[in-house]
């Protein structure tokens, strides 16, 4: 059965979205962040472009709903030694352009600059968001992010939180 | 500055390390011409080069050398630096090749390396230049060999042989491999590369150190058993749930895994029990291994568990994960980490699948196991340039190791990783052959 659409977001909506979502990172709140996601969502950062495939190639990130909950805790932690420096993180979205909408998804595509400023060191990353963001009661939530670095293949230090 | 050789031998006691072990890039340069100079280095697996002309690159310590099949099917290794000027002639990480020809003046190399070609040789005439003389071909290792489809290489020749190098710790590589009911294994997957800054060294001594798991990786563990205990009963089995809390075992648990160490530096924990030991079996992998090798031998590979083997300088393997770490040196306080991760031939793809899950949820440079590693070696190496105390300890259980001939055991928690990593350093950057762990211990 296929869901009739009456309404599919506008790019207001979805800059919204990206934006909130960009501020929770920026404070590093993934208390904040987790409740934009979908119970089934996932959160993707491939080590190869082009990459198919999260579950049979490796990635740098591959998260579901039970290692985002995980990973909430963790940074929390008064013990993750990784975690003693502050996080900060400056966020830029910008060329968002709606590239598919069928049913309930949408997908967006964006271009990406973050600074994280963390143990002394700001590092400068950057590449592609593709969002598949859906409707639901609650408003419009992410279902899937793929963050794709422009050196997703180059040897990185710690990535220390989401992009 | 420089260092005399017995100011080199003083720096390890033992019991006490000097800090400029980690700190000094004489020591580091040293290192480099005598250590991996001197032992033989992990280069890469057969299965990246299947068809004649496949090759990879990558960094021998730290020169450029690459792997390649040539059309007899068998392996070189070489120097990746054209006869002529010396440009490195491929720079690819991997790719496929009928012969090398340099991007400068164009000189070509068959695929072991002799020169093949020289474009307009007329110049040459009279000068004394010789094509034919070997000194223009890229130039080979010394040595090359491999095991069970694992390639190493030496650049010293008097070396000894790769299986007399491996010694009883080839058993685990052995273990690796007899997990596939074909007895062979392949990379699978892609890799990793995590950039640590600190020295090679810090990276090394944790592998088998059980002293630290507990207290660095508290964090993700507690995270992990919080969240669990948040779910209902009947929550479908994950493999998370399986990995990450046994980071937390009690030091009891980690003494009674022991720890194993033989000649040339090598050493791996566990062996009857380790912290993947009670990881489930997929029914069909199980069948696969019993059709391949019958009940008992299927109870003895799956029930031989090690944790991290340690192939002294450049290669660490985990044989019931199926990843190996590659260390790749840069810098006194800079090494690259390559996670690799094989599929067992003929076993079901979710074995693969729960390696990879393994090096993401451990090893990659997004988890929440490595990076607290790093950390801890990254203040080791800021710590270490304090000049408040010149020395660091490891006495944990010293002369207690039980010599059983051609290794020493003692507990999980003790520091006999250290003594036989720092046996053999002491002996390679003494210029020594590298003694037997048990003569180093006395002296």
């Amino acid at each position: 059965m296929t869901n009739v659409i009456t309404s599919n977001p506008t790019i207001r909506d979805i800059e919204e979205l990206l934006y909130d979502e960009a501020a929770f990172l920026d404070k590093a709140d993934l208390d904040g962040w987790i409740e934009l996601y979908t119970d089934d969502g996932t959160y993707w950062m491939p080590v190869l472009p082009d990459q198919e495939d999260p579950v049979n190639h490796i990635s740098l990130f591959y998260d579901d709903r039970v290692l985002m909950e995980i990973r909430r805790r963790n940074l929390k932690h008064p013990r993750a030694a990784s975690k003693d420096y502050p996080i900060r993180c400056s966020h830029i979205i910008s060329n968002i352009r709606v590239t598919e909408q069928v049913d309930e998804i949408t997908t967006v595509e964006s271009n990406f600059h973050c600074l994280v400023y963390y143990n002394d060191r700001q590092t400068t990353y950057g590449g592609t968001y593709r969002h598949e963001l859906v409707r639901s009661d609650s408003g419009l939530k992410i279902r899937h992010k793929r963050v794709d670095l422009i050196n997703c293949d180059a040897a990185l230090n710690t990535i220390i939180i989401y992009l | 500055m420089s260092y005399s050789t017995e100011q080199i031998a003083d720096m390890v006691k033992p019991t006490f390390l000097h800090r400029k072990i980690y700190t000094d890039p004489a020591i580091f340069e040293l290192e480099m011409e005598r250590i991996w100079g001197g032992s033989w280095i992990f280069i890469g697996h057969e299965s990246q080069v299947p068809n004649a002309g496949d090759y990879i690159t990558l960094n021998y310590g730290h020169l450029p050398v690459v792997m390649v099949r040539d059309k007899q099917l068998n392996i070189h290794v070489l120097h990746n630096r054209c006869g002529h000027k010396g440009a490195k002639i491929v720079d690819k990480r991997d790719g496929h090749v009928n012969a090398f020809r340099c991007c400068y003046h164009g000189w070509t190399y068959a695929l072991d390396g002799t020169l093949a070609g020289v474009p307009n040789m007329k110049g040459y005439e009279g000068t004394g230049f010789d094509r034919s003389d070997p000194r223009y071909n890229m130039q080979k290792l010394a040595r090359y060999d491999s095991y069970r489809g694992f390639v190493f290489a030496s650049m010293n020749p008097r070396a000894p042989d790769l299986k007399e190098w491996m010694g009883g710790a080839a058993t685990v590589m052995d273990n690796l491999c007899d997990r596939s009911p074909e007895g062979e294994v392949e990379v699978a997957g892609g890799v990793l590369r995590y950039e640590h800054e600190c020295n090679w060294k810090l990276f090394l001594e944790n592998l088998n150190d059980t002293m630290h798991p507990m207290i660095v990786h508290k964090s993700v563990v507690d995270a992990a058993n919080d969240y669990i205990a948040t779910l209902p009963e009947d929550s479908a089995r994950r493999d998370e749930a399986e990995i990450i809390p046994p980071f937390g075992a009690s030091y009891e648990v980690f003494e009674s895994t022991g720890i194993t160490g033989f000649r040339y530096g090598h050493h791996y924990d566990g062996g009857e029990t380790s912290i993947h030991a009670d990881y489930s079996v997929d029914p069909d992998y199980e069948r696969a291994m019993l059709a391949a090798y019958g009940a008992d031998r299927t109870r003895e590979i799956l029930t031989y568990n090690t944790h991290n083997t340690l192939y002294y300088p450049s290669l660490t393997i985990k044989s019931a994960i199926q990843n190996i770490r590659v260390v790749r040196p840069i810098a006194v306080d800079k090494t690259i980490i390559e996670t690799w991760s094989f599929r067992l031939k003929g076993a079901p793809d979710s074995l693969l699948q729960r390696t990879l899950l393994y090096s993401r949820l451990i090893n990659a440079n997004g988890s929440m196991v490595g990076p607290d590693d790093l950390t801890a070696y990254f203040r080791v190496q800021q710590g270490l340039a304090s000049t408040g105390n010149d020395w660091i300890e490891m006495h944990r259980n010293f002369g207690q190791d039980e010599d059983q001939g051609d290794r020493l055991v003692n507990g999980g928690t003790s520091d006999l990783d250290m003594r036989t990593q720092y046996a053999a350093w002491k002996a390679y950057m003494t210029n020594d052959t590298p003694l037997a762990n048990q003569e180093a211990q006395a002296s």
